[in-house]
């Protein structure tokens, strides 16, 4: 018998949509309209929630966590009747994966652009001159100052 | 009619021929867009929202910040800075804990999130303030073609959030559409996810696969929709995926703007269509 991983549930609680697991009863209303889990069996958001109540760190977290097939189309937030909005708590969930470094390099490359650029998809002479050919103006300059005193 | 354009990353440097086709209907439609400086990446509400919550929405916060400053509530004509920017709005409005922590921050940049703005997708713009029967009016040559809708999810859901239009039987680009002249075509995965946001390529292969395939099955001549992410996912993706499969699907992939345009008079090299990758031709053949 699996004993529940409490240190790892209060860790959950404190980032931002994380908390709502606690509500999850497990009716599965998440589970038949979800897209990722008609395409890939090894997908379940209420399996993901069970693992949240259980704290079951190495599966949700680790290096091959199912949560990044998540498609983030938010028809289990419309679902579920308990406002655990489970892909806020999978969102929470990627972030403490962040934290520990097991995230996809896709999220870091992201991060990075936004950090050198300021956008996540990074301006070119081609992207320019398609700009000045449709007729729109020189694209703006973001404030990289400023979003790096946030992103400290 | 005023409004301050959030364009976002994938429209302005990937899809310009998008906020082309924005802001030439609605300079047609009377519309006021104007353009305020500084704002950043929106941040990205799957891979920058999955790092971490807190910066991603301290990021949004000093975006919305500048359209207050301004006076100004902030359009979007991405489906990815709509689910940003309105969630981050939504939150801050609501949580004051929340609000305190953001502006703590904000603070280093001498900036203060108020929450006195509203963030709206441009096609609520269209409908709730031009309204159906003003965009009506701007269309000079109605195009009598088929379209099939692809409504994407962030415009939608989540909907206490989005309060856009019923997430599982909208209307709103129904209406769209047909007033610029098309017929809608109703197809089996009209609400299917892009699948963009999944790590593993098959998943969102077999998805894209099967929303092109419903499609093409419905004799829709053209998908319509409002999100660059998805239409990078079904017009660039549907060349690799005929590649892979070696299947001939040819669904020209068109967003609302430049179809409106082209309703309005605009040709299709004002609307951008010649940079798509799935071409348009056949399509534009039965309304030349």
């Amino acid at each position: 018998m699996k004993l529940v991983n409490f240190k790892f549930r209060h860790k959950l609680n404190t980032i931002i949509g994380g908390e709502a697991h606690n509500f999850c009863y497990q009716c599965g209303a998440c589970v038949g309209d979800c897209p990722a889990a008609l395409y890939s069996p090894a997908f379940n958001p209420r399996n993901i929630l069970l693992e949240a109540l259980l704290g079951d760190e190495e599966s949700l977290v680790g290096p091959d966590s199912v949560i990044w097939d998540c498609t983030n189309c938010n028809t289990c937030y419309e679902r579920c009747p308990q406002a655990v909005r489970p892909v806020e708590v999978i969102i929470a969930l990627k972030n403490i994966s962040f934290e520990k470094g097991t995230n996809p390099p896709g999220v870091k490359s992201i991060l990075d652009s936004v950090k050198e650029s300021g956008r996540t998809v990074k301006t070119s002479s081609l992207s320019d001159r398609r700009r000045k050919e449709l007729g729109l103006k020189e694209i703006s300059i973001v404030p990289l100052e400023e979003l790096k005193k946030l992103l400290e | 009619m005023k409004y301050a354009p959030f364009f976002g990353c994938m429209i302005s440097v990937k899809y310009p021929q998008m906020e082309a086709s924005v802001r030439k209907t609605m300079a047609n439609l009377g519309v006021e867009l104007v353009d305020l400086e500084g704002f950043s990446c929106c941040p990205d509400p799957i891979y920058f929202k999955a790092a971490d919550k807190l910066t991603w929405m301290t990021l949004a916060a000093r975006n919305i910040c500048i359209a207050e400053e301004a006076g100004l509530d902030l359009v979007t004509m991405c489906s990815g800075c709509t689910a940003t920017l309105s969630e981050a709005n939504f939150h801050l409005k609501h949580d004051p804990e929340l609000k305190e922590k953001v502006n703590q921050r904000l603070k280093k940049i001498g900036k203060e999130y108020k929450g006195n703005v509203s963030v709206r997708h441009i096609v609520t713009v269209l409908r709730d303030d031009l309204g159906i029967e003003k965009v009506k009016s701007s269309v000079k040559k109605p195009l009598n073609l088929k379209v099939a809708i692809h409504y994407g999810c962030h415009l939608l859901k989540p909907s206490e959030i989005m309060r856009v239009d019923d997430p599982d039987h909208p209307t709103i680009l129904e209406r769209l559409f047909e007033v610029a002249g098309a017929e809608t075509i109703k197809h089996e995965k009209q609400v299917l996810c892009c699948g963009k946001a999944c790590t593993h390529e098959e998943i969102p292969e077999k998805m894209t696969y099967d929303v092109l395939s419903s499609i093409k099955k419905s004799g829709a001549d053209f998908m319509g929709l409002i999100c660059p992410t998805c239409f990078d996912e079904f017009d660039l993706g549907q060349i690799n995926l005929s590649r892979k499969f070696s299947v001939d699907l040819k669904v020209p992939i068109i967003y609302y703007f430049q179809f409106l345009g082209l309703s309005q008079g605009l040709s299709p090299e004002d609307v951008g269509l010649h940079l798509h990758k799935t071409k348009a031709d056949e399509m534009l053949k039965k309304i030349s």
